[in-house]
């Protein structure tokens, strides 16, 4: 660390004050400023809600390997993969806020909650996710933050005692039964936290892009596409790349290449299934795929291959590591933005249209809630198509708010005694 | 037990939007949102038939929220904002709404509509883009719509003039009349007497009669969300009241 540390943290300082920013100019003017309306009411926001949800998988996942499975090789990077876990279940709940159009009565959730709602599930799985990884976390660094305390920048090392050798054996022994308590409670909810995002839209019967068994299965290999090569990322730049950590990267890339593989099978077996019919809304989602958002198909998919390609050939190089994660991850968040264009561009309410000769569904146009067009120069506000591109506002605090996660995450990694 | 809902005879839509404007201004919307639309059914401008002379189809279909009994909007939302009154009607509380916009993605039909920024700004938007130099609004307490705030019996804020930023709103069936007894604006503003509002519940109603007497459909009947709201189909327009063009014109 060191120099290098103190550049990124000011740049991902400044990154989150640019986000910050960004948030309070969208609340004074409302979501006005973003690009979402009536037909497309979910974008950029939403998007990144579920890529942190699925980042915040690598580390409860790598932790309980170790614990359930005994597999021994993950251990020493597992302090950083539950801290991960946290920071980015953290992160998921972070990025919904700005979507919410009154952050004002978000204790309304806890005043009158609707337990129909699988949005509330969400906020209640992803909740107790954190707090386990904070708890996980907490558990395993123990014994050294008795030994050596934690390290707060002006404030200087706190909660360090005086422990001696035979003390801190004790501590270590029963920070060990303790974690091994914990995982297979933890468990359960890492697995949760992604089916749980996926039904809050694979239950919506009027949108077919969504809807369906299969969207959860895929947020679950999305997960650990994206959480494991997170998880590279953070030990890279915590541990370094040294010998005695090759079978563990090894390990991890071997799961994020591989979960990524089957990720992509069944992706393009919905599409074969979606396909052969020709016909239907089904088919029209699939081809507002390959038609109108074919840039972010192409993306998704190559990205995807050649991060599989890189992690499973280049695993045991600092430069593949960093390059496969990092292909990988792209490769999911654009995954993760193609969710909505075909979900809302495919107006649930068509009607079907029968004259002598042709017959053709026929879209039922949608309010955009906007004042647009002049006198002398009109635009319709009934739109059956919403061509939408995050506005400069979104792309801004979700950039910011990345920075502010990552500089968030440099800060504890550097604050608490993660290293052996 | 009241249960209330509304018939549209498309026999009797002359496509006018008399409803839509009605029901925009009664119920206070602000430029850009509608709760009411009315569409020409294929084509992409209303009033215009759809088809190649001389088979030439035009049909109205005017489309309020479809107060459902199955409603998806009502399930979804997280802090139960969106609720079935006991008397059928779909409401959304302006002051426990958190506009997360769920309810806008499970509804089908397109009713729903966000408060994307502070009304007021949609209003002023409005007069300066159709070239009026002042915000006639910009000072004074006035506002158009149905002037008192409407609450139900437990209290919940389910009509305001005044219409707070980032919350999701929709047609209530008019809840501040029906609740006096009095039909929904639009029954009552429609020239063509196409609608009738009543309790499906009530076997002397004539909403009732209506329905017993003919066969009428309900909109996205596949998706098993048991709309209130009922379609007559359009019959074929021959002889009177019709037009037929001869060999002729």
């Amino acid at each position: 660390m060191g120099r290098k540390y103190d550049i990124a943290m000011v740049i991902f300082g400044l990154l989150g004050l640019l986000g910050i920013a960004a948030f309070i100019y969208q609340l004074q003017k409302g979501l006005i400023v973003t690009n979402m309306r009536n037909p497309f009411s979910w974008g950029l926001y939403i998007s990144m809600w579920a890529f942190y949800v699925g980042t915040a998988a690598g580390g409860l996942v790598v932790s309980s390997a170790i614990n359930i499975f005994g597999v021994k090789q993950l251990k020493p990077i597992a302090p950083v993969a539950s801290l991960s876990a946290f920071i980015f279940a953290i992160s998921a709940m972070l990025m919904a806020l700005p979507d919410i159009g009154r952050p004002d009565r978000l204790l309304n959730l806890f005043q009158y909650p609707n337990p129909s709602s699988l949005i509330l599930w969400d906020f209640v799985v992803l909740s107790v996710y954190a707090i386990l990884s904070a708890v996980y976390t907490y558990v395993q660094l123990q014994p050294r933050i008795a030994e050596r305390g934690i390290s707060i920048p002006l404030i200087g090392t706190v909660m360090k005692k005086e422990v001696t050798a035979a003390q801190l054996e004790e501590l270590r022994r029963v920070s060990e039964r303790r974690a091994k308590l914990l995982a297979p409670v933890a468990l359960p909810f890492a697995i949760l936290i992604h089916t749980v995002t996926a039904w809050v839209l694979a239950t919506q019967f009027s949108r077919p892009w969504w809807y369906g068994g299969l969207l959860a299965p895929t947020f679950i290999a999305a997960a650990l596409t994206a959480g494991p090569a997170v998880v590279i990322l953070a030990s890279l730049a915590i541990y370094g790349f040294k010998e005695d950590l090759k079978p563990t990267y090894r390990l991890l890339a071997k799961v994020s290449a591989f979960s990524a593989a089957v990720l992509l099978f069944m992706y393009y077996n919905d599409f074969l299934v979606r396909q052969w019919w020709g016909n239907g809304r089904e088919y029209d989602a699939l081809m507002l795929v390959l038609k109108d958002n074919l840039h972010i198909h192409a993306i998704e998919v190559s990205f995807l291959l050649a991060g599989i390609i890189v992690l499973a050939k280049k695993y045991d190089t600092f430069s593949g590591l960093v390059t496969g994660s990092l292909l990988l991850n792209i490769g999911i968040l654009a995954h993760r933005y193609i969710l909505f264009p075909p979900a809302y561009n495919l107006i649930p309410f068509r009607v079907p249209v029968v004259m002598a000769g042709e017959s053709f569904e026929w879209e039922y146009p949608i309010a955009l809630g906007e004042v647009r067009g002049t006198l002398l120069d009109p635009q319709p506000i009934f739109v059956s198509y919403w061509n939408y591109v995050p506005s400069a506002v979104e792309v801004a605090i979700t950039v910011g708010f990345f920075g502010l996660i990552t500089f968030a995450f440099l800060a504890l990694m550097k604050a608490l005694p993660v290293r052996e | 037990m009241v249960r209330y809902g509304m018939v549209i005879d498309l026999n009797r839509c002359i496509g006018c939007r008399s409803c839509a404007v009605v029901c925009k201004m009664v119920n206070a919307q602000p430029p850009g949102t509608w709760w009411q639309r009315v569409e020409t059914v294929g084509s992409e401008e209303h009033m215009v038939p759809v088809g190649e002379y001389p088979n030439l189809s035009e049909v109205f279909l005017p489309v309020p929220c479809m107060h459902c009994e199955n409603a998806p909007c009502v399930k979804v939302c997280p802090v139960g904002a969106t609720w079935t009154r006991e008397d059928g009607l779909v409401l959304v509380d302006f002051e426990r709404c958190i506009g997360c916009r769920y309810c806008i993605t499970a509804c089908p039909y397109g009713v729903r509509q966000f408060n994307w920024q502070d009304p007021d700004e949609n209003v002023r938007q409005g007069f300066e883009r159709a070239g009026f130099d002042s915000n006639w609004y910009a000072d004074g307490e006035y506002r158009y719509g149905y002037p008192v705030d409407h609450r139900t019996e437990d209290g919940r804020l389910v009509y305001t003039n005044k219409r707070p930023r980032g919350v999701v709103e929709k047609c209530t069936f008019c809840v501040q009349f029906v609740d006096q007894g009095i039909s929904p604006a639009c029954v009552r503003g429609c020239p063509g007497n196409a609608r009738i509002f009543g309790d499906l519940d009530d076997p002397d109603s004539e909403i009732s009669k209506v329905l017993k007497d003919r066969s009428a459909f309900r909109l996205l009947e596949d998706l098993g969300t048991e709309p209130k709201v009922f379609y007559i189909p359009p019959a074929r327009k021959e002889g009177k009241g019709g037009v037929r063009y001869g060999e002729k014109i």
